[in-house]
């Protein structure tokens, strides 16, 4: 009998993932997981003036360490001019990677499959806007089952923060829009606290428990706004996301608003059997929340953990769960420092880890294994730091993990290297298409 | 053993892998068992259509061409692409045994056998050709239920039609196949209504969906 060749695949995505061992731990359960070596990652890249071509960029860097090209970027595509590039993500089948951009709303969309060394753009989305019924600044690329599913950001009446959920076929077509619940229109949800903001930010499923999570950030007015320029306007510094919504994840209904003040950002859904739970960071408060079901299988949240010291205004950015659940990674930007808290208790993590990674740090991606951290440093265009220049300001690094301690592997120098500012990292493979690398091909 | 959405365990499904793989436990998709939640309730919720659902030839178990458009407009349509050797328990397997427990479904409730036709394309027409088909269909259909078999004249021929549907499909150096599972549901507008991975796949939630269509056509709604 002909076996499906499929050296390691994962309970939520039924596709064969030949010989290829790795991945990042934080994607959509809907997708073929790497859980060995990685061969590339992808980093979408904001152009800056007077910085190579100046445009934004899907950046592809060699990390299999058996490559002849391991360490350097192997390819560049640059899309024609700057759209505040920010979130990228991968369709279910992985074919195809989704980049957006936070000013523009146009999106982006990469064949990685045909040849994983050097992505395609093969198609531009520019009816983001109209198409959605008003929604601005689409952030997350979301693979649920045959589709993408983003979140918006912004709108198109006053650039605030109110904004929805768009869905698309992976062809690129548009399909319905899910507006966020407001206190106006809480579409039946409940709202469990003060506020019904309706604003966004990620979005993770957890398919078991028929639920969706989205976060919350703000509005185009602000996140395009010069950071110092924001932080001394006390106005615009109370248009910031105070909400989680958990949701029918099967009928697209929102079901229950809670209060997570201080800008929840990134979600991340445990993956064991039993884990019925979810962590964000909230980036103005400082804290870890958790989104969990009680034992009378209601969803609730509450803050778990302080991250660093609030009045030195850390602003945790990415977080990246293991994927043994045990472990939370939290990068948090204005210090430069990633965080590892022991979260075996999700209700109470601990912090057992901290070390300096640059001048600013923004996104972290893990191995499946754990055993390979990736770092980029860029937030926003107009809030990154410019000084002090040098390695250490706009970089993509990678970091070897023990268990103890990091160490460092190799780091690219992103503007010396007239690419731009690094954000957003997804991993590629030859074997997630039943290939194998060029080199171990000829050796064969 | 219960269990849900684990990315963190594997399955031991593997050719080639190494130890750690092979010993990794196989942990069932949630098809396989009661739902986790209460399924939605049919009516209340919307299916936006995802694509027009495409045309193909195609050979019938006993090799005569037909479109797939015949089997579309009539009745609504669960359309599954498979291949009759797959082994990977949370493949096409899954897919026969939710679709099976959808079949014992509608021959108990007459409305349903009425209005629903399953139909499972093979894209692997060298080993599936309409005989072999016609011996996978006896092991799965039931008498008095329309579930249709068909399979392509080559993969070159139903590469097209794969395209269309966005079904991948991959095949290594030795011609091992992977593919990602995916059961769609079209309306009698011959329309993509909803597309089920491997971790949505449940027979509870398959059957809210097709009585959520039968209400739209109850009502005329376009």
């Amino acid at each position: 009998m002909r076996q499906s060749s499929v050296a390691a695949i994962v309970v939520a995505c039924v596709f064969s993932v030949a010989l290829a061992r790795a991945d990042e731990t934080c994607m959509s359960p809907y997708m073929a997981k790497i859980v060995g070596q990685e061969d590339f990652v992808y980093v979408w890249t904001l152009g800056v003036v007077g910085v190579g071509d100046e445009q934004d960029k899907l950046v592809t860097i060699d990390v299999n360490p058996k490559s002849k090209s391991y360490g350097t970027v192997v390819a560049t595509v640059s899309v024609g001019g700057r759209n505040e590039a920010h979130h990228t993500g991968l369709t279910d089948d992985r074919r195809f990677l989704w980049a957006s951009g936070l000013d523009t709303s146009r999106i982006f969309i990469f064949d990685v499959a045909t040849d994983p060394a050097k992505p395609k753009l093969v198609k531009t989305i520019d009816d983001f806007v109209k198409d959605s019924g008003g929604v601005v600044g689409p952030h997350t690329n979301y693979a649920l089952a045959g589709r993408m599913m983003l979140t918006g950001l912004s709108n198109n009446k006053d650039h605030g923060g109110r904004t929805a959920l768009v869905e698309y076929t992976n062809d690129g077509d548009y399909v319905a829009t899910h507006w966020m619940p407001t206190k106006d229109n809480l579409q039946g949800a409940v709202k469990t606290g003060q506020f019904a903001d309706g604003y966004g930010y990620d979005v993770r499923a957890q398919p078991r428990l028929n639920a969706l999570v989205t976060s919350s950030f703000t509005g185009w007015n602000n996140y395009m706004m010069n950071l110092g320029k924001l932080m001394a306007d006390p106005a615009a510094m109370k248009n910031f996301g105070n909400t989680v919504v958990v949701w029918d994840l099967h009928t697209r209904q929102p079901k229950k608003i809670f209060d997570v003040p201080g800008a929840p950002l990134e979600i991340r859904c445990a993956w064991g059997a039993n884990h019925n739970y979810c962590f964000t960071a909230t980036a103005l408060a400082p804290k870890i929340w958790l989104i969990y079901l009680d034992d009378a299988g209601q969803w609730q949240a509450k803050a778990v953990a302080d991250i660093g010291d609030a009045s030195k205004i850390p602003l945790p950015v990415d977080i990246s769960l293991s994927a043994d659940d045990s472990l939370l990674w939290v990068d948090t930007w204005n210090d430069g420092l990633v965080h590892l808290f022991d979260v075996s208790n999700p209700h109470a993590p601990k912090q057992v880890f901290e070390q300096k990674i640059g001048e600013q740090l923004n996104m972290v991606s893990e191995s499946w294994d754990g055993k390979r951290l990736y770092f980029t440093s860029s937030l926003l265009a107009n809030w990154d730091k410019t000084a002090p220049t040098g390695p250490d300001l706009q970089f993509f690094k990678l970091y070897h993990w023990d268990g103890k301690t990091l160490t460092p592997a190799f780091s690219i120098d992103f503007l010396a290297a007239k690419l731009g500012t690094p954000h957003q990292m997804r991993f590629g493979a030859y074997a997630l298409y039943g290939e194998k690398p060029p080199a171990q091909v000829s050796q064969n | 053993m219960r269990c849900g959405v684990v990315a963190a365990l594997l399955f031991a499904a593997a050719t080639g892998s190494t130890a750690d793989v092979a010993t990794a436990p196989v942990v069932l998709a949630p098809g396989y068992f009661d739902l986790e939640y209460p399924a939605p309730t049919p009516g209340t919720y919307a299916l936006p259509p995802l694509r027009v659902a495409a045309d193909g030839e195609l050979l019938d178990e006993r090799g005569a061409p037909h479109h797939l458009y015949d089997y579309y407009g009539d009745r609504i349509v669960l359309l599954s692409f498979i291949y009759t050797t797959c082994s990977d328990v949370n493949g096409c397997p899954l897919a026969s045994f939710v679709l099976k427990k959808v079949q014992d479904r509608a021959l108990a409730e007459a409305d349903l056998r009425d209005r629903l036709r399953i139909v499972s394309v093979s894209f692997d027409p060298a080993h599936d050709t309409p005989a072999a088909l016609g011996a996978y269909a006896d092991r799965v259909r039931a008498p008095g239920f329309q579930w249709t078999f068909l399979t392509g004249r080559s993969e070159a021929a139903i590469q097209p039609l794969l395209d269309r549907y966005d079904q991948a499909v991959f095949r290594d150096e030795t011609g091992a196949i992977s593919h990602i599972l995916r059961v769609m549901l079209i309306d009698r507008q011959r329309r993509v209504r909803n597309i089920y991975s491997v971790s949505f796949l449940h027979p509870d939630t398959v059957l809210a969906d097709v009585r959520t269509l039968m209400i739209e056509d109850d009502k005329g709604t376009p």
